[in-house]
């Protein structure tokens, strides 16, 4: 390899945005980046889908005891927040991973929004019970 | 180089992905124009319009996302489609995250009262 080629597109790379993802390694087969695109996507469209039955709880007014009815909607909020967040966290970290040939990074944030879910339910069925 | 043995529509899936995306917003977007205004008067106008044109942004990187994908994938070390994607994501992930801080005002305001 010629010194001409190290300053080629490849030092170009190294500047990209974000940083932490292509200053090192090598990109990954194309389809793999669009899968990782296409899963960030999945994540957007989760957390919006959150945030809107939460919305939706307090705006329709739903027929359940304020606090509780208050309690869901923020808890589903708060999950619609972390579904987001994961959204950039994975991608990023998935990214990282295919370009350093490393092992796939697991969870993230993927056991707080569960349990977000899981209080959301229990929530409901108290409602529904009270 | 030459073309990938399976391109297997990459390029039309992640243009769908987005169009999915963009039309869940638009979607929302309208639902909000018709259950926020009571509640938030022109704030919430003003709130479905900005969603509208968030979707036409997304619907407009399916566009483009389609031409990009393509063009990466028919030469595969030409990485021009890629590179700037993170700039995109970081701009949609942005957008979400106003749209989830601004509900969680909205939420708390009005179980507040």
């Amino acid at each position: 390899m010629t010194a001409e080629e190290d300053d080629g597109p490849m030092a170009e790379d190294r500047g990209r945005f974000p940083r932490s993802v292509f200053e090192e390694g090598e990109d990954p087969d194309p389809r793999f980046s669009l899968a990782n695109e296409r899963t960030f996507l999945a994540w957007i469209r989760t957390g919006l889908a959150f945030v809107a039955a939460g919305v939706a709880v307090e705006a329709l007014q739903l027929p359940l005891t304020a606090w509780l009815r208050a309690t869901i909607s923020v808890l589903l909020v708060l999950a619609g927040i972390a579904a987001t967040a994961q959204a950039w966290l994975a991608w990023v970290r998935t990214e990282r991973a295919m370009r350093r040939l490393a092992p796939l990074p697991s969870s993230g944030l993927k056991l707080p929004i569960a349990l977000l879910l899981g209080l959301v339910g229990l929530a409901v069925v108290v409602g529904l019970l009270l | 180089m030459t073309s990938p043995a399976d391109p297997g529509l990459q390029a039309e899936r992640t243009s769908l992905a987005w169009r999915r995306t963009a039309l869940s917003v638009a979607v929302g977007s309208l639902v909000g124009l018709r259950i926020l205004p009571p509640q938030l008067g022109p704030l919430g106008y003003a709130v479905s319009a900005l969603g509208l044109v968030w979707s036409l942004d997304l619907a407009l990187t399916a566009r483009r996302r389609y031409r990009d994908g393509s063009r990466v994938l028919r030469a595969r070390d030409a990485m021009d489609g890629r590179a700037v994607v993170a700039p995109t994501l970081a701009r949609t992930a942005g957008a979400a995250a106003v749209v989830a801080l601004a509900a969680l005002a909205f939420v708390v305001v009005v179980a507040g009262t």
